[in-house]
């Protein structure tokens, strides 16, 4: 079998030169705006502000660094394995006051682009609810047995809902793994709304089967399904440059990959005896249950002994994502408390020194723009600290000294910056150009109109993304526990009424920024327009991406050509809602399923 | 007298329950030590820190 995981010394010479190369961007920056904030004479606001910019660029960089890596080598041609196979699998589908409909419908669909592997009688589904809510509850109980009178699916899909959800979503899978785990060599783990092709998991099962050291294989997720303008630029974005910088995440994970929670594979038996989590002490949001249990999972598999990896040739992986801005805070909410929460972390006994800079990445993810936020709120106070100029410096000189103007340093830093944002999707562009790549995505012109439009969308959003993430910062650093929301799935249309109800703080933060940068320093708000604007505008923007998106824009490959697995899913859903099955007609059929 | 349609999901509940039973195969998840004893490192001491109320001196 064709070797997928990189040579070690070729990771380490990738993981050098990424980390190397991030930090000289971050110091390049340190040292131009110390320069800059200097030229009047040093003060704190300086050191302050220019130490504010070494971390945020450090953050910025190394996700160019990611992509500029991935960008120079292309997932290995791995030939599919035929041949017997006898392994036994568990697909687990956790699921939590979702929409049994649209979950089981999935389940339905896998299972048949299983049947047609060949080896659906390896793979078992178990349904793993801790749905709280009674209604919703009854409904799954109702529509499980539509499932299995559907699928013929008895002894092969199973149905159980915790009276407690104890540990939540890592919780669940533990009890399931305690309580049938060694029944399977393997278990697949989804997330309830994730898709995969049966091929995709007989392959996964392969490549387990072939490395026997190899604890958890992760794929990357596409995001389908996409309808309104928000969830559509996600899901090009996800599909055009989320291989490149998975390409170049995984050139650098070794046998310290990720673990992204959901569309994975992982060796059951090393799952069971490594990643049991205990809670941790205190009280949440740092204390208490891990929320992001993925990250730590694969630390606690590789402090085992086990690789886990990414192999991102893997394709028919899916998943949907949020339709609107402030579903994708909310989600993005419980992300920053687990990321943060990482930092207890840190010095865990026996991990290996990348899953520990694993979780300092996932801490800056969040922390950084609350950097980029003080950083403009230390810029609008500074020139209150400022010394006033002083144009006769030399004493006995009649002439005035004019100060030599540093703009051009703002101006190179600045270019730096967006450079560091733009410069690696411009060139996935020009790679995908003239790889072909393009194709999937409407051909070049229209691959370029997605890019740019894109590109546009991200910057005039970005700073909305800024306020909401700074505010999850705050709130957990103040020890507010965001709890365990369900999901919000489905159309996410939001009206301005709603949009402005989620944003309001954000419109009066924008308006308090552009009202005390025209008191205390004029010249900043040609500058600060930018980030401004858009967060005054905030519910409009907010309401305005929630609605359909224009199909000519953002095309990906499924929207070509869907995966076999989505018509298999539609066929089912169309099927269901032609004919959604009444209680007493489902008692009947699940009577019949039980006596046959 | 009884109430059918609360026997027909008691049934269904029932049904669902027998047919969805997970198989029994137990498999031991010991629990893993990721807390240090020491307090905590620096960032963790950092993203800790948040104001605190003092009690007012004087009056």
């Amino acid at each position: 079998m064709t070797s997928i995981a990189p040579k070690p010394h070729r990771v380490l010479v990738t993981r050098t030169v990424a980390v190397g190369a991030s930090l000289a961007a971050a110091y390049g920056g340190f040292l131009l705006f110390l320069q800059f904030g200097a030229a009047d004479g040093l003060d704190s606001f300086d050191i302050l502000r220019s130490a504010l910019i070494f971390a945020s660029t450090f953050w910025l960089a190394w996700g160019a660094v990611t992509a500029l890596a991935g960008l120079t080598t292309r997932p290995p041609q791995v030939p599919r394995q035929t041949g017997p196979l006898t392994a036994r699998t568990a697909i687990l589908v956790p699921v939590y006051n979702e929409d049994p409909v649209a979950t089981f419908a999935r389940i339905a669909a896998m299972g048949a682009s299983l049947r047609a592997t060949g080896f659906a009688h390896l793979f078992h589904f178990a349904i793993l609810s801790d749905t709280r809510d009674d209604t919703i509850a009854a409904r799954e109980r109702m529509w499980f047995l539509r499932l299995i009178a559907d699928t013929d699916g008895e002894g092969r899909i199973f149905y159980r809902r915790r009276d407690k959800n104890k540990g939540r979503k890592a919780g669940n899978i533990e009890d399931f793994i305690k309580r049938s785990g060694a029944a399977y060599d393997y278990a697949v783990i989804l997330d309830a709304d994730s898709l995969m092709e049966g091929a995709t998991m007989v392959e996964m099962v392969r490549r387990m089967e072939a490395a026997p050291a190899l604890g958890l294989l992760q794929t990357l997720p596409t995001i389908i399904h996409a309808r309104s303008r928000f969830g559509r630029t996600m899901q090009f974005a996800g599909s055009f440059y989320s291989p490149i910088f998975a390409r170049g995440l995984a050139m650098m994970q070794g046998s310290t990959g990720p673990f992204w929670g959901h569309n994975a594979i992982v060796r059951v038996r090393a799952f069971a005896a490594s990643c049991a989590l205990p809670e941790l002490s205190g009280k949440p949001p740092f204390g208490g249950h891990i929320l992001s249990h993925d990250y730590v999972e694969a630390a606690l598999l590789a402090r085992a002994g086990w690789t886990v990896r990414v192999d991102d040739d893997l394709g028919g992986s899916y998943e949907e994502a949020p339709e609107n801005i402030v579903d994708h805070a909310k989600r993005d909410r419980r992300w920053c408390q687990g990321n943060l929460q990482h930092s207890r972390l840190l010095l865990a006994p026996g991990l290996k020194a990348w899953s520990r800079f694993v979780f300092v990445q996932g801490i800056l993810a969040y922390i950084a723009p609350v950097f980029w936020l003080a950083f403009l709120a230390a810029s609008i106070a500074a020139p209150l600290f400022a010394p006033p100029i002083d144009y006769f410096p030399i004493e006995s000189w009649p002439f005035p000294v004019l100060p030599v103007s540093q703009v051009s340093k703002a101006l190179g830093l600045a270019i730096g910056v967006v450079g560091l944002l733009f410069l690696p999707k411009v060139l996935i562009v020009i790679d995908a150009a003239s790889s072909g790549r393009v194709r999937g995505f409407g051909g070049t012109v229209r691959a370029v109109h997605s890019t740019l439009t894109e590109l546009l969308f991200s910057s005039i959003t970005a700073p909305l993304f800024l306020m909401f993430q700074t505010r999850s910062v705050m709130q957990v650093l103040r020890g507010a526990d965001g709890g365990w929301p369900a999901q919000t799935r489905g159309d996410g249309t939001l009206g301005l009424g709603d949009a402005w109800a989620a944003s309001h703080w954000i419109v009066t933060t924008g308006v308090v920024v552009l009202g005390a940068a025209q008191w205390f320093a004029p010249a900043l708000v040609l500058w600060l327009l930018p980030v401004a604007l858009p967060m005054v505008f905030a519910p409009v923007l907010i309401s305005w991406s929630s609605k359909p998106g224009r199909s000519g824009v953002f095309v990906t490959p499924t929207d070509i050509a869907p995966a076999p697995v989505m018509g298999l899913q539609a066929a089912v859903l169309q099927r269901w809602n032609l004919a959604p099955a009444p209680l007493a007609e489902t008692a009947a059929v699940g009577a019949d399923v039980a006596r046959a | 007298m009884m109430d059918l349609s609360q026997q027909e999901q008691f049934d269904l509940d029932r049904l669902a329950d027998d047919l969805g039973a997970l198989p029994e195969a137990p498999l031991a998840m010991p629990l893993q030590r990721i807390e240090t004893p020491v307090a905590g490192g620096l960032l963790t001491v950092l993203l800790r820190l948040r104001l605190r109320p003092v009690p007012k001196a004087g009056h």
